[in-house]
């Protein structure tokens, strides 16, 4: 965390002196924080540790629920289960191919955006709407537009000579799953990235201008340097949000056709509340949580390392 | 770039008019106009048309709506909405289910959010570095490894399928969200205002909800928006933890996919209601998006 600690006599001063009896003290922000903290510890520590509890249990729901300890069995079945490997391959397939696709895109769109005087706003303001429209409807609206008979990319797709069920084969439907995350979360990298390049010092720009570099140059030795953070930024809240949503494969695809786009959350739902076996879940979501503690980290040591890049 | 070309033609200004560019030197040539014009064009296509033809479609009747050659001219109706409202699946409490379980989990991430938010931003204790971390990754936690714990609890509490239920379900990320970003906004505001309000006298309450705060209102507004569309979009919680009593609009939608077929042009319709409100509240709240959606790590134009 970069918030710099404000080290304030004044603030200090206004704290209660806890001299005489040395108990820990809390202060005015510990007070502050008990609250929100108590909660928070409630729905995080709690459940993960129920978490691991269960990936060590064979979880009975009825008649009440109760774990029934199976030692290490879930652990065993997770690390031998073939399609469950699979799955895992088929998630990082999923998440290098919209992640990247999203920054490729999402970056060269910024860079137009920013050669747009006027209007940028107008345009920024439609090229966001994606954003905000619910996974589970792009899912939905991905179904509609696609589909063999009447739908709208279906018939584009007839008339330059594709005429497949796109959600019923394989790879055109992994394909269809990556676009339409690719669809709604672009704008977001554009967004980021529009700011980056906001910040970066006009001085620069009109050094290099004037020194002649030319616009590849300046790109590549200016301006990607100077953002690098911020795209940094972009690709590791893109990245924590890939691995949380799956709606638009829950509702589009459901993991099929054949299993091929059963990415490894997916699969946690069917193993978890389609054959309520609840414990082998808890131990696939310890392996996922793992990852994205992983990415929080980085996060956090970059804002550390590097500064805030306000 | 043709920058000898422009020089001539805008003599030194220091602050361009809005619509020029700052500097003769940063003047775009012709040829690279048309690439950024062609990419733009392409992409405003992309992005559009599905949202504009989920619009069309929802004014739609039922044979227009899944004709085999799409139909782009058409004879407008409002039968779906009407049906959305009348008959047998009523829409009403779909709203209602959304709007309370989004509405009070936002409001309660923004008020503990904010004043977490606050102490986080301010404190000087030792492990801070830990408790940011622990913040910001119950945030990150993926929705799969949360849903499965929580069902358990929630049978336990007998908090399946009622909305303090789901309320509890979107503050698991919400409230870390809150928090770290209401201290990125605290931050931002320098603590020497807080000082010459406690020399004037205020208590340290006092000098949070008189001076701080109303400083942080943009900040307040953003999170607060930016909550209610998380839980308002979420669907993966609420497949599992909803029911007849507190079933939410996605799963509304999603619910008109059945075995016999799907009512589009209804399906169209609920999708339209979903995704209208966020949009224009998350257009409202524009200026602020990139500190609210990077954490408070990027901060906008």
């Amino acid at each position: 965390m970069t918030h710099a600690a404000d080290h304030s006599p004044v603030l200090e001063r206004a704290r209660p002196e806890p001299a005489k009896h040395r108990e820990p003290r809390i202060g005015f922000e510990g007070v502050m924080m008990t609250p929100g903290l108590i909660v928070l510890a409630a729905l995080s520590i709690v459940p993960f540790l129920a978490l691991i509890a269960m990936s060590f249990s064979h979880v009975r729901l009825l008649g009440g629920v109760s774990l029934d300890l199976v030692g290490l069995r879930n652990w065993a079945r997770f690390f031998t289960d073939a399609d469950m490997w699979m799955s895992w391959l088929r998630t990082i397939v999923y998440f290098v191919l919209t992640v990247g696709l999203e920054m490729v895109l999402g970056v060269a769109v910024a860079l137009c955006l920013y050669r747009v005087l006027r209007g940028r706003n107008v345009l920024l303001g439609l090229l966001l709407l994606p954003m905000f429209v619910a996974p589970s409807i792009v899912g939905l609206l991905g179904r509609y537009l696609t589909d063999s008979t009447f739908g709208l990319y279906a018939w584009v797709l007839r008339s330059v000579g594709y005429s497949g069920d796109i959600l019923g084969s394989p790879v055109s439907a992994f394909a269809a799953v990556v676009f339409m995350d690719v669809w709604e979360w672009t704008p977001l990298i554009a967004l980021i990235t529009l700011a980056g390049l906001s910040s970066v010092p006009q001085s620069v720009r009109e050094a290099a201008a004037v020194d002649g570099a030319p616009g590849w140059m300046t790109l590549r030795y200016i301006v990607f340097p100077a953002i690098s953070n911020v795209l940094l930024v972009a690709l590791l809240i893109r990245s924590m949000d890939a691995i949380r949503y799956f709606d638009i494969i829950w509702v589009t695809t459901n993991g099929g056709p054949a299993d091929a786009t059963k990415i490894v959350p997916v699969r946690l739902y069917e193993t978890a509340f389609r054959f309520f076996d609840l414990g082998y879940a808890a131990a696939i979501g310890l392996a996922m949580l793992a990852f994205s503690i992983f990415i929080a980290r980085t996060f956090v040591r970059l804002l550390d390392v590097r500064g805030l890049t306000r | 770039m043709s920058a000898t070309e422009a020089v001539p033609r805008h003599p030194p200004v220091t602050a361009a008019p809005r619509g020029t560019p700052q500097s003769p030197l940063e003047e775009t040539g012709r040829g690279t106009r048309w690439v950024v014009w062609v990419v733009l064009a392409l992409f405003m296509l992309w992005t559009l048309v599905p949202l504009v033809w989920m619009l069309m479609s929802s004014f739609k009747n039922r044979t227009d709506v899944t004709a085999a050659t799409p139909q782009a001219v058409f004879q407008p109706t409002l039968d779906n909405y009407r049906g959305l409202f009348s008959g047998a699946n009523n829409l009403t409490p779909y709203i209602w289910h959304s709007v309370l379980a989004a509405g009070i989990s936002a409001v309660l991430a923004v008020c503990l959010g904010s004043l977490a938010g606050y102490g986080l931003a301010r404190t000087a204790m030792r492990g801070k570095r830990h408790l940011a971390f622990w913040i910001i990754s119950t945030r990150m936690a993926p929705i799969a490894a949360v849903v499965v714990p929580l069902f358990i609890i929630f049978r336990g509490l007998n908090l399946i399928d009622t909305i303090p239920g789901l309320v509890l379900a979107y503050l698991t990320f919400n409230l870390p969200f809150a928090i770290w970003l209401m201290s990125a906004f605290f931050a931002e505001v320098p603590p020497s205002l807080e000082e010459s309000a406690l020399v004037a006298g205020c208590t340290r309450w006092q000098a949070f909800w008189t001076v701080i705060l109303p400083l942080t209102k943009a900040g307040l507004v953003t999170t607060f928006i930016l909550c209610l569309v998380f839980a308002w979009n979420d669907y993966a919680f609420a497949v599992v933890f909803s029911g007849p009593n507190s079933q939410t609009l996605p799963i509304a939608a999603s619910q008109l996919v059945t075995q016999t077929g799907v009512d589009w042009g209804q399906l169209t319709a609920i999708g339209t209601i979903v995704v209208v409100p966020m949009m224009l509240a998350g257009l409202a709240v524009r200026r602020w998006l990139v500190t609210g959606l990077t954490l408070g790590a990027v901060t906008g134009e």
